[in-house]
């Protein structure tokens, strides 16, 4: 009853937005066309060819009877010629997003409507509702919304049974103070269901809900130094933690970066995080991969230094470190370079070494393996008005062949070459071929047509 | 009772705020909604143009937007603070490209004609994801964690 009633309100809402495409003073409609088709040839096993079809389509009206007042659509939908999904299903689509939106003359503030993605404070959601946000006297801001959250349900029904009964709601605001020239801080709220799983009659076993607090911050008190970061706090209604386990910390993540600005065009960058799984996780709609239950914690730490010379090159050396309480440790170091040897020509080059622990598994004759590989990546474009050709390479060498995901195979690659033509200014068409070695496929093929087009009144600055 | 409170305070600070937002509106006039000019190619430099000045939207230095390596890898903490800014230059399907709740292809394939991009999952990411799933399942969290996580489930049932 609740799925049909959505799709009827998923239906009205697009008519109402298509509809509203008529008072549109300048409209935009752009969209990508792709046909891909891939060969895989996976030892023990039939050669398989995929041959699906995609088309995405946006579509930017302004001018809706008054100029503040805009709709945007985008989305996607796709069907298969031999593809069959695990649920059988041979076609497939999304409504990515789809509002009207009015910008006030005034304290930047806006309101939208439909569906939209929301990006404040430490959540990123797609929402059916409404939002709104302004600027306030004395540097501060603020912005809420309200609405049903966006279900993605898995293609097994029996998987979610529970999911779109528990997430009838979802709402958030975050309020911010800008210092001037200096930074800005900010607190912000989301929840996602009103009662917890343990609350619920019956109780039921798997939460999808979610009630987070979030602390973020900015800070550039000088051109030459740039803080920001953010913790999240979780605030949901967890079951009792049983006699003689350590409870949690509801402190669901610290993530925080530092950049100095050195001279001579070099720039220093930190960064440490921290989460806490048990709080991290919750509400995901996968538990059985983010296991709240491991009540697992991660920390990692990471710098790096970036020098950018006038000539158009730009050198990047970094270095992480990870620890896993119920994994171990992981180093990573490398660097990359991006270079522009001339003009409409641009390249790049990167190589990075991954240590990490032995993977312990439960085999006597193999009792573990080890995942430390080395990546190394060089691509290429380059573009005139009517031409663009570009090539891209990666390669992995894994450490320990007996790793029995890699099927016996150390070395794993990836070559695309695309080359595109711009028809006319509304119209490109261009074409990807692929080939590769996986761990999974002794040689996969692949090969991608691509036609891009955008007529009408398009957004001047990028894209 | 410490989260209770927290829970309350909070609501109190939102509360006040909204019953005294109507008299506060900044009586600033909004900024530009779209960036005046057509820009280049490639991952720009706001403070090149802009220098040391204070972007009007954000009041924050048009420095803190410049496209370095390090703000496209660590984009989440401006981009949850300023997506207004954001909006100037990029349109809303630009992030859909990575952001999507549900995408149907990975944006590596999308993107296949754009190398210089940072696009996540490029290569046997099928492999590899047994590597860096198991380093850190907080990095897949953030896009497969609560959408986007159908492929997810073929294996982790």
């Amino acid at each position: 009853m609740r799925g049909e009633m959505r799709r009827r309100g998923i239906g009205v809402l697009v008519a109402s937005l298509v509809a509203g495409l008529a008072w549109g003073q300048e409209v935009s409609v752009y969209g990508t066309t792709m046909a891909q088709v891939w060969k895989s040839e996976v030892p023990g096993f039939d050669t398989k060819t995929f041959t699906p079809a995609t088309q995405f389509l946006g579509i930017d009206a302004t001018k809706l009877g008054t100029e503040n007042l805009s709709l945007h659509l985008y989305g996607w939908g796709t069907s298969d010629l031999g593809y069959v999904k695990a649920s059988g299903a041979k076609a497939d689509g999304d409504l990515t997003y789809g509002y009207l939106d009015y910008r006030f003359d005034r304290a930047n503030a806006e309101i939208k409507a439909g569906r939209f993605a929301i990006n404040q404070g430490g959540g990123f959601e797609q929402v059916d509702g409404v939002s709104a946000r302004t600027d306030l006297r004395g540097g501060f801001t603020i912005s809420a919304f309200g609405g049903t959250p966006v279900l993605y349900r898995p293609d097994d029904p029996a998987a979610s049974k529970d999911y779109g009964y528990q997430r009838d709601l979802i709402f958030g605001a975050r309020l911010g103070w800008r210092w001037k020239q200096v930074g800005e801080f900010g607190v912000s709220y989301l929840q996602d269901g009103k009662d917890a799983a343990k609350d619920l009659t019956p109780a039921q076993p798997v939460d999808y809900t979610r009630k987070q607090m979030g602390a973020d911050i900015h800070l550039m008190p000088t051109a030459a130094v740039d803080f920001s970061g953010r913790t999240i706090f979780d605030l949901a209604s967890h079951p009792d933690t049983p006699a003689g386990v350590e409870k949690p910390s509801d402190i669901a993540e610290h993530d925080y970066t530092v950049r100095v600005k050195l001279p001579g065009q070099f720039a220093v960058t930190g960064n440490f995080a921290e989460r806490n799984y048990y709080a991290y996780f919750a509400g995901t709609t996968l538990p059985s991969l983010f296991r709240q239950d491991d009540r697992d914690k991660f920390r990692g730490y990471g710098a790096n230094v970036s020098w950018g010379a006038a000539s158009g090159l730009q050198v990047v050396g970094d270095y992480r470190h990870t620890h896993r309480e119920t994994y171990g440790d992981t180093t990573q170091f490398g660097g990359e370079v991006r270079w522009v040897p001339a003009e409409k020509f641009l390249t790049g080059f990167g190589a990075h070494r991954v240590n990490a622990t032995r993977e312990v598994v439960v085999d006597p004759m193999h009792p573990s393996y080890s995942l430390t590989h080395t990546e190394a990546r060089a691509w290429a474009m380059y573009g005139t008005e009517k031409i663009t050709a570009s090539a891209d390479a990666i390669v992995q060498k894994y450490q320990d062949k007996t790793n029995p995901n890699l099927n016996g195979q150390a070395w794993l690659y990836e070559l695309v070459a695309s080359v595109g033509y711009q028809v006319m200014p509304s119209l490109k068409v261009s074409g990807d071929l692929g080939y590769g070695k996986t761990a999974l496929a002794k040689n996969e093929a692949k090969g991608l047509l691509r036609a891009e087009y955008r007529f009408g009144f398009g957004r001047k600055g990028g894209r | 009772m410490a989260r209770k409170m927290m829970f309350r305070v909070f609501a109190v600070v939102l509360g006040l705020g909204l019953l005294t937002a109507c008299g506060v509106v900044s009586p600033e006039s909004s900024f530009a909604a779209t960036h005046p000019q057509e820009l280049g190619a490639g991952r720009p430099m706001c403070s090149e143009c802009h220098g040391d000045e204070v972007m009007k939207g954000s009041l924050k230095r048009y420095g803190a937007f410049d496209h370095t390596p390090e703000f496209v890898k660590d984009h989440r903490f401006l981009a949850g603070q300023d997506a207004n800014s954001c909006a100037v230059c990029h349109a809303p399907s630009f992030c859909s490209d990575c952001h999507g709740g549900k995408v149907v292809m990975k944006p590596a394939t999308k993107l296949g004609d754009r190398p210089d991009r940072m696009s996540p999952h490029r290569g046997d990411y099928m492999t590899l994801h047994r590597f860096e799933g198991k380093a850190d399942p907080s990095s897949c969290f953030q896009c497969h964690g609560r959408a986007n996580n159908d492929k997810c489930r073929v294996c982790h049932q």
